[in-house]
């Protein structure tokens, strides 16, 4: 080869008018999609809604275990891997913006700040995302394996509401369990932005400083985080078991719902966070 | 005048699958008395396992009208389909459905505690006779990934028994099973078809769903055969050894 064609670099192809169409189908077809998973997903939504309130207090004595069974495995083993993400995510990210408040003599903004970041924003999406990525993920797996081997048919076949029995559990706990994690979130990252202004020997109090937070707080605040929390849980719960349950699933399809339901949940986070936005901009 | 039916067909077509819609089976005539016990045969993907669940009332019928204890199936919605599913058991093919994430004994004492209100201690009491007839006590604490498939059709029975039914559906129990397992199946059809005390002594409604008749030739007291669509009548087994068509050949099997 000519040593001067060689050395010139090689160029680069423009994308052919085959490829942009490919693309633009590719995007069509995903907001296909999409439009056609919302109004289904909240069509199954109101079903378990339904089946919640008219099966309230029914069958006790396999729905309570399950349901506390749901609860441990959603929440309750996971906090203490949330207490140490919050305590990391307390010194790196918390600690080092209250070291850069005090620098430039901006103290009296920590409070806010700590409320806008910790609590409004950061503690309730990352107490959802975890749940997703821990959990979430793992049922959709079993509930799409459990639907692929026709465990949902069984359950007709015996008279057991499969919403009642599968889904209402799920969706309670997923709730419930974003609900608690995002407050121990709160209160480790707080915890964990105060060791580290405390260790670098800033001059803050342990007082002054949830002093800070509590007076940037408003009683809204409380409402509005475990509303939020409360949606992303649900969210979750309805997601994963509309596609591990909601529609005929073969074994090999269950691994592309596990990635639909990430991406789908991720989505519908960010779209809840952003309702909530106008709302404490408000307050 | 005698009972009324506890299963009626009248026109009847089923669905060759939940999706689909088209119908594998069409045009069924067919009406099941108390206490028989009906062996419906077909070869593989005839159809013999979607007719089965659509008498059940675990599938709608595409059309036609399908009666259980006198009800009609598709006009009954929620609670109510849910309480006739109640009086019908069903035993899917395979290795029986169980729930993986239970035990053999959770599985089998499920329907007693979500419609009895049982507790655990209470239903496992309960069900400690159907267990012992059933031979399964030593694999009561068992997962069902840690059982062979002739135990697992065992423990999907026992489940399928658990709330005394009143119609017992068994899709295609013996396939694949061994010749002494076949003979344990064969005994247990014949048992409540006769009345066990499970099932306080009367007779259950049995419909057997196989791919091979022979097995069941001695116990059952009408045959069915599913054909290309057809669902044609049999009569007993002796109409069922007279007849020399080739589909009736090709289902009836080797000598036991």
């Amino acid at each position: 080869m000519d040593p001067v064609r060689a050395s010139l670099p090689v160029p680069v192809p423009l994308p052919t008018p085959t490829v942009v169409a490919a693309l633009l189908e590719s995007c069509a077809q995903r907001i296909r999609e999409v439009t056609q998973t919302v109004p289904r997903l909240l069509a199954f939504t109101l079903i378990t809604l339904g089946t919640l309130l008219t099966k309230a207090g029914h069958a006790r004595g396999v729905m309570y275990p399950l349901l506390t069974q749901q609860l441990f495995r959603t929440g309750a083993r996971l906090v203490p891997m949330i207490c140490l993400l919050g305590l990391m995510l307390g010194l790196v990210v918390v600690g080092q913006s209250i070291a850069l408040l005090q620098k430039y003599g901006a103290a009296n903004l920590t409070g806010i700040l700590l409320v806008t970041v910790v609590i409004r924003e950061l503690s309730p999406l990352i107490a959802a995302l975890t749940v997703l990525a821990r959990v979430g993920t793992a049922s959709v797996v079993e509930l799409g394996t459990a639907r692929s081997q026709g465990e949902v048919e069984a359950l007709e076949s015996i008279g057991v509401d499969p919403i009642h029995y599968l889904v209402v559990p799920r969706v309670i706990a997923f709730t419930v369990s974003v609900m608690a994690l995002a407050v121990y979130l709160v209160l480790t990252t707080l915890l964990g932005g105060y060791v580290f202004a405390f260790t670098r020997g800033l001059p803050l109090t342990f007082t002054q400083y949830l002093g800070h937070v509590a007076g940037s707080l408003v009683w809204l605040d409380f409402p509005l985080l475990a509303l939020k929390t409360g949606l992303f849980g649900a969210l979750i719960g309805m997601v994963i078991c509309y596609q591990g349950l909601a529609q005929p699933i073969r074994l090999e399809e269950v691994g592309a719902a596990t990635t639909r339901t990430v991406t789908l949940c991720g989505i519908g986070c960010l779209l809840i966070d952003a309702v909530f936005v106008p709302l404490y901009l408000v307050l | 005048m005698g009972s009324p039916p506890i299963l009626e067909m009248n026109s009847v077509e089923i669905a060759d699958s939940r999706l689909s819609g088209h119908g594998s089976v069409r045009g069924v005539e067919w009406s099941v008395a108390a206490g028989e016990c009906w062996v419906v045969a077909g070869v593989q993907g005839s159809g013999v396992s979607a007719f089965l669940e659509t008498a059940a009332g675990l599938r709608p019928a595409t059309s036609g009208m399908l009666q259980l204890f006198g009800s009609p199936v598709m006009a009954l919605h929620g609670d109510t389909v849910s309480k006739i599913r109640e009086r019908v058991g069903f035993l899917f093919s395979g290795s029986g459905r169980l729930f993986g994430s239970l035990t053999a004994i959770e599985n089998i004492t499920l329907p007693l505690r979500y419609h009895c209100g049982l507790s655990m201690e209470a239903a496992v009491e309960e069900v400690r006779p159907l267990m012992e007839w059933l031979e399964l006590q030593s694999v009561a604490g068992a997962a069902p990934s840690r059982l062979g498939r002739g135990m697992r059709l065992r423990v999907a029975l026992a489940r399928a028994l658990a709330l005394r039914p009143k119609l017992l559906v068994l899709d295609d129990p013996v396939a694949g099973l061994d010749s002494g397992q076949i003979r344990w199946w064969r005994s247990i059809v014949t048992s409540l078809s006769t009345g066990v005390p499970w099932l306080n002594g009367l007779p259950a409604t049995v419909i057997v769903g196989t791919e091979v008749l022979r097995p069941f030739l001695s116990v059952g007291h009408r045959f069915a055969l599913i054909d290309r669509g057809a669902f044609k009548l049999l009569g007993d087994s002796g109409g069922v050894l007279a007849l020399a068509e080739e589909p009736v050949r090709e289902v009836l099997g080797e000598a036991f």
